[in-house]
């Protein structure tokens, strides 16, 4: 109430407010029908019919307003049934807090696919760099994870998405040092290791694809990695410097956007506002 | 507003005593359902009967006194009103404004019925007339009796422009209700 106190020259009406239509009142009156301090009888010529439509808001309840008393009740009773109270709530906190940790490392696993996605393009053929990273970035975590990671993981992912900011600063520091330089040469490794085996499944995996399209082509991979063995050591410090800012962009496409949609307020004072006692805080 | 008496009920309804909730949600549903006679008018008692749901839910591990109960509850309202605004938006044969104006007891004439018989469902249709962040602000300052900081938090919007926002509300409503012609004189 007091930091707001300065804020004469902003009180002035829109332009199209007839305020000359209006006796001046001043901010304290304001402040009086606001709080419903001021009796209609006492208002200011001009005040009076807005002082009883505001009176008229607050009347006392009638008793259509209390109508839900029962229903509400009954959804009291059967949430007490259902979730006896106990007295240390972090009980039900926990299974939550389980399925985060679990959601933020399947969405870590994503990322680290799609970093190396976006390395393994831009890191050797510059030409073609853009174009796959552009893909890649413009997929959407959940997408690129249910394409390359099954639906379990996209799932989960999703839920990741939605935590909260402390898992995406984890994820951030986790991928961004190591996704150019050593993404590549595993990717390579991995297919290496695969070679001969299962081609089928790992040619539709996002990642390989990938491979292949910087390699020029399915068949070109075994050389290109070749190459990439050779250069790998070497190289890996130079290009994470000169990379293409585009290489970060799947990882930023995996977490939660920052203004997100207002769901639910969620669990109350689960962090206890304090002293204050301010309102509980979400994620907005 | 309960007073000294809120701890202890508080306390009563998140050990599962009904006695207890009944008062908290006693006090407190009128300005609740005022509230969506407000910001979601068409869907006032069912938004209301869901926050409540919300609420029950999360009570037990609500910390804090009781303007911060009242802060949590309206917190937990204006979010079910923005997902309401947010399906009615995505369903083009949900016409609102149809809608809020059938709602009305009286759409003749609300400000009549306001000066004649301090009808509270045509007051708060006056209010709800006001561009939507003036009708918001106002709504949760007078009808949930909060406090500027209490309704910015709410909002996510400065403690200023909240002032501002109500103190405008408040000059269009005055207008709108002088400029009928039934003017102050008209006492009760």
């Amino acid at each position: 109430m007091t930091d707001d106190r300065a804020l004469g020259p902003d009180m002035h009406p829109p332009l199209w407010f007839p305020e000359a239509a209006l006796p001046a009142a001043d901010q304290d009156l304001l402040e009086q029908l606001l709080e419903g301090r001021l009796d209609p009888a006492s208002a200011p010529p001009g005040y009076g019919g807005l002082a009883r439509l505001l009176a008229a808001a607050t009347a006392p309840a009638t008793p259509e307003e209390l109508a839900d008393a029962q229903r509400t009740m009954a959804a009291f009773a059967a949430a007490m049934r259902s979730h006896p109270p106990t007295l240390s709530p972090r009980r039900t906190a926990m299974p939550r807090k389980v399925l985060t940790i679990k959601a933020a490392a399947a969405a870590l696993v994503a990322v680290l696919s799609l970093g190396g996605v976006a390395a393994a393009a831009s890191g050797l053929l510059p030409d073609q760099a853009s174009p796959v990273a552009d893909q890649a970035s413009a997929t959407t975590g959940t997408d690129a994870a249910a394409h390359g990671l099954g639906p379990a993981a996209a799932a989960n992912l999703g839920e990741a998405a939605d935590a909260g900011s402390a898992d995406g600063q984890g994820r951030a520091s986790a991928v961004g040092p190591d996704a150019t330089g050593t993404a590549q040469a595993g990717l390579c490794r991995a297919w290496q290791a695969g070679q001969g085996a299962d081609h089928g499944q790992k040619a539709d995996s996002v990642a390989f694809q990938a491979l292949a399209e910087a390699a020029g082509g399915a068949d070109h991979i075994a050389a290109y990695c070749q190459d990439v063995a050779a250069g790998a050591s070497a190289d890996a410090y130079g290009q994470s410097q000169a990379s293409p800012p585009s290489v970060s962009a799947p990882p930023t496409s995996v977490t939660p956007p920052s203004s997100g949609p207002p769901a639910d307020p969620g669990p109350p004072a689960s962090t206890g506002p304090g002293g204050h006692g301010g309102p509980p805080t979400t994620t907005g | 507003m309960i007073g000294p008496r809120f701890p202890e009920l508080l306390a009563g309804a998140q050990g599962g005593d009904e006695q207890a909730f009944a008062v908290l949600w006693r006090d407190l549903q009128p300005a609740v359902l005022r509230y969506f006679r407000v910001a979601a008018a068409p869907a006032a008692e069912d938004l209301a009967a869901d926050t409540w749901l919300a609420v029950i839910g999360g009570l037990g591990r609500f910390r804090g006194e009781e303007r911060a109960f009242r802060a949590w509850v309206f917190t937990v309202a204006r979010h079910r009103a923005i997902d309401w605004h947010r399906q009615a938006a995505r369903r083009p044969t949900d016409p609102v404004p149809a809608e809020r104006l059938s709602e009305r007891p009286a759409p003749d004439d609300p400000v009549g019925q306001v000066l004649e018989d301090r009808s509270t469902r045509a007051a708060l249709a006056l209010v709800a007339e006001l561009p939507p962040d003036q009708a918001e602000v106002v709504a949760l300052r007078v009808l949930g009796g909060l406090e500027v900081a209490e309704v910015a938090r709410i909002v996510g919007k400065r403690p200023g422009t909240v002032r501002v926002l109500a103190h405008r509300g408040l000059r269009r409503l005055a207008r709108r209700v002088e400029v009928t012609g039934l003017l102050g004189d008209v006492t009760r």
